[in-house]
């Protein structure tokens, strides 16, 4: 069981910076980016394709992350823009149909140039022991890595100015505007900040799995799984959510079965939309 | 500094507030004065940039800034606190300050000047917005607009939600701003509290400016004397 | 979420307001004997060809999912994304009673449909409890197709997981053959059609316009409005279920995928936005047009899902409510009719034998 937990953790983690920023992107801009999982992709694929011309690993997961930014920002540059000009339901009615199209031609394409491609990011050493557990070290440094990243946006968003001018935007945009902050431009910020952060996840998974092209939609739907759970547009829900799901997930795909494990997510979700929408640590509106 | 003219807005092709023309001078208290529905809040979300106009011109130190919207006004030296207040709920007063001053770092004098004219703020800086009172947001939403250090402020009926005792102390707080150099236009609805704040007012009426003057002028007006003064 | 205007949010993609359609039945009964005739006339073209005569069964009954959509979508404007997992519950539900239970085949069918509405029913009554608005209704509809979608995997004992099941019930019938499965598909569309428009000019299709329109508005003037969702729903769930069973058991062969998200959902969408979100003739427009489409991109292997995805944000960016009534009010325009609201075209008698003639004249 204690190797279950721990490695739920490790899951957990993953989901909880995934969910980051997906729920970043609704809570700034009331936009549901449902291309989430193919840009984690993109960037697993670039990484994979610098590596085989040759790349040393660094520079590659460099490359990844920059285009995990880079097709955060071309989303804003280019679908999002006729999104922008509605308000309320109808903006997430449009960004959900239109970054799903993203999303086919992403996934489609990626599955027709490189059918088989698939990243693994292998990390050597014998395995370490937690808790009397044998951890393999990939996940143990995926985790850390992770952890530090999710540290880092913390500290990006309690003790920096441009952290708080986001949060403000969040939290009463007509307000953040009247203080000179452009909501706009925070945005854009959010959306390349969330596709280096899906990248990252993607990298740091291939250091447990194999990400290939086609992973891009379980991607998106586990995203989205644990950002409704914790709440849309709820940071520290996503967080705690992602590490609670990883866990029961691990518990449960090891217990009953993986396919029961993936229901009982998908009802987590479910439940949280019909009994408490504003997720586990919203606040009723 | 601040030049208002054949200024038209509304909504959906209704206007609301029609043909307005106004100014305020460098170092000048004016106000804004009509009733609910006079179109002051109208008014002063196109002012602010949070509103398209339909028509008109907005000049400001000479640059015309008609149509421009909140955040680039934001950024010229004015300030807007509306009846609203659009504070950030979960974000503690200390943010706030400190988020005032944005994109600039903020000035450890001016947040002393806030502080020292708002002490209640200075007590609950670890506060979060969401969960203080009407006065205290009231202090806090000018607070926040004053760490950008304004050459103009302008509230939208700054006594809204507030007991009559803080919506004097509120103006009192603007009256220091006053004495320190800053200009400061108000719409307001409870007229009195205005006319002790002002040199100088327009009365709005149905979207229309319908007298201007001093507030000596206005406050001998017997028209005024009987909507807003409440002498028959 | 109980903003008026966020209310209406839902209903952009579906368009304007539509006028009070023709009472009169012939109105009705032409476009749809035209359709029926023309489509009746395509095995004489096509019959010799096994293939290509199940392609045209699969059209057949990708009309009957776009028509089903489109009354639970179209009518009461709640975005069910389960069109594939209801249809698949008609599917898998009826041969799995039909095979391993030995139920009589036209038995299977009935209780796999009532499992279907039912379904469709609850997720419609539980949406309108907890006053979901579009997004939540699709995320919840999203969860119930994936739930399903894993469900049917996960229970490979029963349903073959990944690869399917053949269906060993209707073997030796007519069910089987090249051509009379299309006639049996095509009652059910011609039969879907009826009740459709017939729907439409009754006084729950007025309730429907009424709730799309503006919901608020609607429950003052006394449609009950819950009440009148779950009705589009347990409808169109309905017509679902009929038609994923009994095309399963035309088809002889299912699996996961038959009635996946992917491979329904995405391609009802695409067909309805196609074909004009609400209108009669537009899912049959938009589902033979994509048939076709579809049929040829088969060969283009992964490139069809770059096609699809193209098409959505194309069809949804430009002409969200449907290609053919955005065309058929700029046709209208252009020969200098006044339409102050172009979606009257679609739902007059002109715009409906329009409508059925250019489609007639393109399958000669």
């Amino acid at each position: 069981m204690t190797a279950n937990i721990l490695d739920g953790i490790v899951l957990g983690l993953q989901f909880g910076l995934l969910a980051a920023g997906l729920t970043l992107i609704y809570g700034l801009g009331g936009v549901l980016n449902l291309g989430y999982g193919q840009i984690a992709v993109i960037s697993a694929m670039t990484v994979a394709l610098a590596m085989d011309a040759g790349v040393p690993v660094l520079p590659a997961v460099g490359l990844g992350l920059l285009a995990g930014g880079l097709f955060g920002l071309l989303l804003d540059l280019t679908i999002l823009r006729p999104v922008y000009r509605l308000h309320g339901e109808a903006r997430v009615l449009l960004s959900l149909l239109l970054t799903l199209g993203v999303s086919f031609i992403v996934d489609g394409y990626l599955n027709w140039r490189y059918p088989l491609k698939s990243l693994s990011l292998y990390i050597g050493g014998g395995a370490i022991d937690i808790l009397g557990v044998p951890m393999r070290r990939g996940s143990l440094v995926a985790s850390a890595i992770t952890l530090v990243t999710i540290a880092g946006l913390f500290v990006f968003f309690r003790s920096t100015s441009l952290g708080r001018a986001i949060r403000s935007v969040i939290e009463d945009e007509a307000g953040a505007r009247l203080i000179g902050i452009d909501p706009k431009k925070m945005l854009r910020l959010i959306l390349v900040l969330s596709g280096v952060l899906a990248a990252l996840v993607a990298l740091t998974r291939s250091m447990i799995a194999p990400v290939d092209t086609t992973s891009g939609l379980s991607i998106t739907v586990f995203a989205l799984i644990v950002t409704v759970v914790g709440g849309l547009g709820n940071f520290v829900g996503a967080l705690l959510a992602g590490i609670i799901l990883g866990i029961v997930s691990v518990v449960a795909a090891d217990l009953i079965g993986s396919y029961i494990s993936l229901i009982i997510l998908l009802g987590a979700a479910a439940v949280t939309i019909l009994i408490r929408p504003a997720g586990l640590l919203g606040v009723k509106e | 500094m601040l030049e208002v003219n054949g200024l038209s807005a509304g909504y959906q092709g209704n206007d609301v507030v029609h043909d307005v023309a106004f100014h305020v001078d460098q170092g000048e208290a004016v106000m804004i004065i009509g009733s609910n529905g006079a179109g002051k809040t109208t008014l002063f979300q196109t002012l602010c940039g949070l509103h398209p106009p339909s028509s008109g011109k907005v000049t400001f130190e000479g640059d015309d800034i008609t149509g421009i919207p909140a955040e680039r006004i934001a950024r010229l030296g004015m300030r807007f606190v509306s009846a609203a207040r659009h504070l950030f709920p979960r974000m503690t007063v200390q943010e706030h300050l400190l988020l005032g001053a944005y994109p600039h770092k903020p000035d450890p004098a001016t947040m002393s000047i806030v502080l020292d004219l708002f002490p209640r703020l200075a007590e609950r800086r670890k506060q979060r917005a969401g969960t203080m009172s009407g006065g205290e947001q009231q202090m806090l939403a000018v607070g926040r607009a004053l760490m950008s250090k304004p050459r103009l402020l302008m509230l939208d009926e700054p006594s809204t939600g507030l007991a009559p005792l803080l919506a004097k102390s509120a103006y009192e707080a603007l009256d220091v701003l006053r004495e320190q150099g800053l200009t400061v236009l108000v719409t307001e609805q409870q007229v009195p509290l205005a006319m002790a704040f002002s040199d100088r007012g327009y009365v709005l009426e149905n979207g229309f400016i319908r007298l201007e003057g001093t507030t000596e002028q206005l406050a001998a007006n017997p028209a005024v004397r009987s909507a807003y003064l409440g002498v028959i | 979420m109980s903003d008026r205007l966020t209310r209406r949010a839902g209903t952009f993609l579906i368009g304007g307001t539509e006028s009070h359609t023709s009472r009169s039945i012939p109105a009705l009964l032409l476009p749809i004997i035209v359709v029926g005739a023309a489509l009746a006339l395509v095995p004489l073209w096509l019959g010799e060809s096994r293939v290509f005569m199940g392609v045209a069964v699969l059209g057949l009954a990708f009309i009957c999912y776009v028509i089903g959509f489109n009354v639970i979508f179209g009518g009461t404007g709640q975005l069910f994304l389960c069109v594939g997992a209801l249809a698949g519950v008609g599917g898998f539900g009826a041969t799995i009673l039909a095979d391993n239970a030995g139920w009589p085949i036209l038995l299977s069918i009935i209780a796999a449909t009532l499992a279907a509405t039912l379904i469709g029913g609850l997720l419609s009554y539980v949406a309108v409890q907890r006053s979901l608005g579009v997004i939540f209704t699709g995320i919840v509809t999203l969860i119930f197709s994936l739930s399903f979608d894993a469900l049917l995997l996960g229970l490979s004992y029963l349903t073959g997981g990944d690869t399917g099941r053949l269906i060993k019930s209707g073997t030796d019938t007519f069910l089987r053959e090249r051509v009379p499965p299309y006639y049996l598909m095509l009652a059910i569309v011609l039969v879907f059609l009826l009740i459709h428009g017939l729907l439409r000019r009754s006084h729950i299709g007025w309730a429907f316009r009424a709730l799309r329109d503006d919901e608020v508005a609607a429950e003052l003037a006394g449609v009950d409005v819950a009440r009148y969702r779950v009705y589009g729903a347990l409808i169109g769930a309905a017509m679902l279920g009929l038609a994923g069973s009994t095309y399963a058991f035309t088809e002889g062969r299912i699996s996961p995928t038959t009635f996946g998200f992917g491979h329904v959902d995405v391609v009802v969408l695409v067909m309805l936005a196609f074909g004009g979100i609400g209108t009669l003739l537009g899912p049959i427009i938009g589902a033979i047009t994509f048939t076709i489409v579809d049929e040829i991109l088969i060969d283009f292997g992964q490139l069809r899902q770059v096609a699809y995805g193209i098409l959505i944000i194309v069809l949804f960016l430009w002409m969200p409510r449907g290609l053919i009534p955005t065309l058929g009010s700029l046709w209208l325009r252009l020969h200098g009719q006044k339409i102050s609201d172009p979606a009257k075209s679609t739902d007059s008698v002109a715009g409906e034998q329009e409508a059925a003639s250019g489609k007639a004249q393109s399958t000669e």
